[in-house]
């Protein structure tokens, strides 16, 4: 029997900084990671971007996750590696009890706080209900990706991408690097699902085109994908008939959103919100579990992994510091109509300080303010050029005449 | 002349208008210095970074993901994805290490450590 | 002879009356075939049926579709003589679990056993395309083969299952229905059909209904609940009858097709594969979808199979919890049709299973799906439950079903070609009837052998399988052990069914080796969970290679040419 302050489930980006930050507030911190290596996703994202809210540059994803690890290996945090959670357990004392399988046997590890950090899953082609026959050849982008960066073998010669998501437009630009053929990125809506810069410098630079409005409704194929049928869509975005087209193409890449996973945070009965599919928390990241936090990509799905990192900061500040004590949750609110999302969902009166605000806008928008109140007092106000669906945003606060009440988001 | 871009520097995006009026280029809509120096160079010279990985001879660590370090011209990506895939890595490096010194006016280096964390599974004490 | 003129007047005449007006209806042996050219599929079909009730003993339906070019069979790309000049006692025609059950049964004496199928692996057809409920037989009719092997069937999986170490549960199964009406009417049929087929089971009321079923909508009035009904993993049980006939002595040729056969004097004296001839001594034909063109063949075709294709849908095993026994929805429109409208049902592995619809195509492979029949399933189920979603669902899939027009059963030896044994027309309740099927046609081989083999019991027959660990659903000390033993049990590979690498690694080495993505997927589950393989199937493909020796690029998905990727990235200068 193993016993630590702190579990963080994960090491991924959002886990090392939720171990790291542990660990700098006094807790003896461990981390879980099921796969062979840290890092998370950021082992196969060999593409640059990263670490330009957090570090000032342009980082690739092993760069970033690596200085994660430089500053967890000078803080000796343990971690184990190849090892899997299979049952979570919370005590009656309020502690926590994990089982984990590693190809050393099956240990059972008990802590006071639990971070969970376990990243998302990929939509698959039967989620966004793909339909005609089943060959080889249909992949999730980061299916792909691990294909091409990691095993060094082309998952296509000639591929259509279903998705505008930033993975999908990635992918075209790096199976067009390493020599195939991108007949083209298709997304049902009518705005692309990923960054505009992406759009730009994965396929403009390419001469990938991008299809709005357009969907791929059959993939034709007996052993492997030869075809794929696509079709425009209306506005309710179903296919319009007449307006099928078969592409001849090897394979289809998906990258039709991410989903948190939360298969751990179930068994410990941590309560989530539909809206983001992960936990629904406060501003200490702690769910309606005592004891238990989320964070990063498992908490809500977020468009940079700088945010993921600064979510793993205030989980693991605020695990290390937990004690089973009193809470106070209030609903922070915020008009559905405009927001889809605003995480965290809960303000805990009992532990006042910084809130840090992540929210998604439900459709695109322009010239809006958006306000923060307390006790209907404006206490944050930011003016947005322009707001999209696909781009987080996020605004910290720091309480009013020293107290946080009735907390709301609102935009004009 | 007018030319409408998306600035690539940052997450955020931004929509330029470069304008040139006989060799005189204004950007508009950049929100920030590095913002309107590329819009500049979009227009004169347009350069990026690019990244891939390369074989290695270690069994146990085939490929190694590589970047530029600095930018090279936009033209010269393929050729330059020829020379990457030509490349054969024989030592251990480490991030940052230099690869080809001279790529295409940047240089070709490592993004991630080929050696191997202290303990691949590390926990100090079982009571 | 004129009493025969009379009865093929009388089809000619109920064709005609029924609108089929250009359809020809003759006699060959004791089969009435059908002629003609029409241009809907489905009207196609209804004059098959139409012909089905005049005491002939198959119909064999020739009627052409206008315009309309079946896809040639589905065949394998290997050529080799594998096979050639092989001479087994006897040879089976299909690895799904009808003919896997055969072999199997038939290791029990001193027989070579050669079993033949044209797919990379066995159970690819709707041996693996289908609920996994062993119905307890109240849909069939007493009288019926179907009703018999049913309940025979049902009863020996028990045993079966503990012998061949798979999962079974019996969890029941409720026959729900809406309309009061039904209920009455129902139940003297429903009760009658019990007491003569000797099933257990009756009426419940509304209030133990959802006593036991909390989740059930209101929309249901009552049940019918018969608590022998089973379901396991029709996958696992093919493969797992497959493997134990292969340890006891029996042959499983996949990626085998049979091009022909030679008849000399009535008798099958040849049956040409792609992989050679074989000279087998008797032929039996499990050969599902396609077992009248073996009938063919032989020249023994007096029946027809009307491919009736269906769709299932998975949900998230989170939604597993919600429901215990299989139930449908019964309306009075359904009570007395070829299948029973589907339902939901939580399957052996804790998903819930959806469907399946029913309807009739004219291709035999086609397991494609379609938007409409996967919403109209949703639609028509997801309601019956409260907390299922259309978000729930993870996959779907299609299997075809391969009925004759009689609806029936054939299981017999040929009256016309003495070493063919027929096991055709197996259709639902298939899965439930097999072991019981395969009892029967083994009684039937034996006699039909016994003139020409000293036939008696195979001393060495071991009914168990040899059993590998089932990680998940072992306890800590158990696991403690076994990874002891093997660290490889200890490495979690698919982390939504939380498959470990040993368990993987078993599967490529068991008796029939599994070395494609699907073929383990249907073995030990990696890939079968919410993220679809999205994040196991490199991993998967890398331990095969590792295992086989194989390159990523020679790994499929399923056999043939499908594989996973197609060529190594031109690094360190491997451009091709």
């Amino acid at each position: 029997m193993m016993h630590y302050d702190v579990c963080v489930l994960g090491g991924g980006p959002a886990g090392l900084a939720a171990a790291i930050s542990a660990a700098d507030n006094g807790a003896k911190t461990l981390i879980i990671e099921r796969e062979a290596k840290l890092g998370g996703i950021l082992k196969q994202c060999i593409h640059d971007g990263f670490g330009i809210v957090r570090f000032g540059e342009r980082l690739t994803g092993p760069e970033y996750a690596g200085r994660f690890i430089k500053e967890m290996v000078k803080r000796d945090i343990d971690y184990i590696t190849n090892a899997f959670a299979t049952d979570a357990k919370r005590l009656p004392d309020g502690t926590f009890s994990f089982e984990v399988q590693s190809a050393q046997g099956v240990l059972n590890i008990t802590c006071n706080a639990v971070v969970l950090a376990c990243g998302c899953r990929e939509r698959t082609s039967r989620q966004v209900f793909i339909h005609g026959d089943r060959p080889a050849g249909i992949f999730n982008a980061g299916t792909a990706q691990y294909f091409v960066n990691i095993l060094g073998y082309m998952p296509t010669k000639r591929c259509v991408i279903l998705g505008s998501g930033d993975i999908g437009m990635i992918m075209a630009r790096r199976l067009t690097l390493e020599g195939a053929e991108v007949e083209g990125v298709y997304e049902i809506k009518d705005t692309p699902a990923g960054l505009a810069r992406n759009v730009a410098q994965c396929l403009d630079d390419y001469n990938i085109p991008l299809h709005l409005s357009t969907t791929v409704t059959r993939v034709i194929g007996e052993k492997r994908v030869e075809a794929v049928e696509v079709a425009k869509v209306d506005e309710h975005m179903n296919p319009i008939e007449g307006t099928e087209r078969i592409i001849p193409c090897d394979a289809l890449i998906l990258s039709v959103g991410l989903i948190p996973e939360n298969e751990i945070a179930e068994k410990l009965g941590v309560e989530l919100d539909p809206a983001t599919k992960g936990a629904y928390v406060d501003q200490k990241l702690m769910t309606s579990v005592p004891g238990v936090f989320s964070c990063g990509n498992a908490l809500h799905v977020n468009d940079l992994v700088d945010y993921v990192s600064q979510s793993g900061d205030i989980a693991g500040k605020f695990a290390a510091k937990y004690k089973p004590e009193k809470r106070y949750r209030v609903k922070i609110d915020y008009p559905k109509n405009e927001f889809s999302y605003v995480v965290p969902q809960y303000y805990d009166l009992m532990e006042q300080g910084e809130l840090t605000l992540y929210f998604r806008v439900r459709k695109d928008c322009t010239n809006k303010t958006v306000f923060i109140d307390n006790d209907e007092k404006v206490i944050k106000k930011k003016k947005y050029q322009r707001m999209l669906p696909s781009e987080m945003e996020t605004l910290t606060v720091k309480p009013e005449n020293g107290r946080f009440g009735e907390i709301s988001l609102r935009m004009e | 002349m007018t030319r409408e871009l998306t600035c690539i520097v940052c997450p955020n995006g931004c929509r330029l208008k470069v304008t040139d009026e006989g060799g005189n280029l204004t950007v508009s809509g950049a929100t920030c210095k590095r913002g309107e120096a590329f819009g500049k160079s979009e227009v004169l010279n347009p350069t990026r970074s690019i990244t891939s990985t390369v074989a290695t001879k270690f069994k146990d660590f085939p490929l190694l993901p590589v970047k530029t370090l600095g930018e090279i011209p936009k033209d010269k990506i393929f050729e330059a994805m020829k020379v990457i895939n030509s490349v054969k890595v024989t030592k251990r490096l480490k991030t940052g290490d230099v690869i080809i010194d001279d790529f295409f006016g940047a240089k070709l280096v490592a993004t991630t450590d080929m050696a191997r964390l202290p303990k691949e599974v590390r926990i100090k004490e079982a009571e | 002879m004129r009493k025969m003129a009379e009865r093929i007047e009388k089809v000619q005449k109920a064709l005609i009356r029924k609108g089929f007006k250009e359809v020809y209806a003759r006699q060959w042996r004791q089969s009435v075939i059908l002629e003609g050219e029409m241009d809907d599929w489905k009207q196609i079909v209804k004059a098959g049926k139409a012909a089905a009730k005049f005491g002939y003993k198959g119909v064999v339906n020739e009627i052409k579709l206008k315009g309309y070019t079946a896809p040639p069979l589905r065949v394998p790309d290997v050529q080799d003589g594998a096979l050639e000049g092989k001479r087994p006692d006897v040879m089976i025609i299909g690895g799904g679990v009808i003919g896997c059950s055969i072999a199997r049964e038939l290791t029990k004496y001193n027989l070579t056993i050669l079993l033949a199928d044209k797919e990379s692996d066995v159970a690819m057809h709707a041996s693996s395309r289908n609920d996994g409920m062993i119905h307890p037989g109240i849909a069939s009719h007493a009288g019926t083969l179907r009703g018999e092997m049913n309940v025979k069937g049902n009863a020996m999986y028990t045993q079966l299952c503990k012998e061949l170490d798979i999962p079974f549960k019996r969890y029941g199964n409720l026959i729900l229905y809406s309309d009061h009406v039904f209920g009455v009417a129902a139940e003297p049929v429903l009760a009658e059909r019990a007491r003569k087929l000797g099933i257990e089971g009756g009426k419940i009321s509304r209030e133990y209904l959802h006593q036991i079923e909390p989740n059930i909508t209101d929309k249901a009035l009552g049940a019918f609940i018969y608590p022998s009904s089973g379901v396991l993993s029709p996958y696992k049980l093919t493969v797992a009858l497959a493997e134990n006939a292969v340890e006891n002595g029996a042959e499983v040729s996949l990626n085998t097709v049979v091009t022909g056969m030679e008849i000399d004097d009535n008798e099958i004296c040849k049956v040409f594969t792609n992989r050679g001839t074989v000279y087998p001594r008797l032929v039996i034909n499990a050969a599902g979808t396609f077992a009248d063109k073996v009938a063919e063949m032989a020249g023994d075709k007096f029946f027809s199979i009307h491919p009736r294709k269906g769709e299932l849908v998975i949900l998230d095993k989170k939604k597993g919890h919600l429901v215990t026994r299989s139930m449908g929805l019964v309306g009075l429109d359904q009570a007395f049709a070829d299948t029973k409208g589907g339902g939901v049902m939580r399957t052996i592995d804790g998903n819930v299973l959806v469907g399946p619809d029913a309807y009739e195509i004219p291709e035999r492979e086609d397991f494609s799906t379609h938007r409409d029949h996967i919403d109209a399933i949703c639609k028509k189920h997801l309601p019956l439950i409260k907390g299922f979603t259309q978000g729930d669902v993870i996959t779907y899939f299609a299997g075809v079903r391969a009925p004759t027009y009689e609806e029936e059963f054939i299981i017999e030896r040929s009256d016309y070609v003495p070493n063919l044994v027929h096991a055709a027309g197996i259709q639902s309740p298939g899965l439930a009837s097999a072991p019981a099927i395969a009892e029967r046609i083994a009684e039937i081989t034996v006699n039909a052998l016994k003139p020409y083999v000293d036939i008696h019991k195979n001393p060495k027959f071991n009914p168990y399988r040899r059993r590998v660990p089932h990680m998940a659903a072992l306890s800590f000390e158990e696991k403690q052990k076994v990874i002891k033993e093997n660290p490889d049990y200890g490495v979690i590979i698919c982390r939504c069914e939380e498959i470990s690498k040993g368990e993987i690694i078993d599967a490529i080495h068991s008796p029939i080796p599994a070395t494609s993505i699907d073929a383990l997927k249907r073995r030990v589950r990696p890939g079968m969970g919410r993220c679809q393989g999205g994040f196991c199937s490199p991993l998967v493909t890398k331990i095969i290679c590792d295992e086989t020796g194989m390159t990523p690029d020679m790994v499929t998905k399923s056999g043939g040419n499908s594989q996973l990727v197609l060529e190594k990235t031109h690094k360190g200068g491997d451009a091709k």
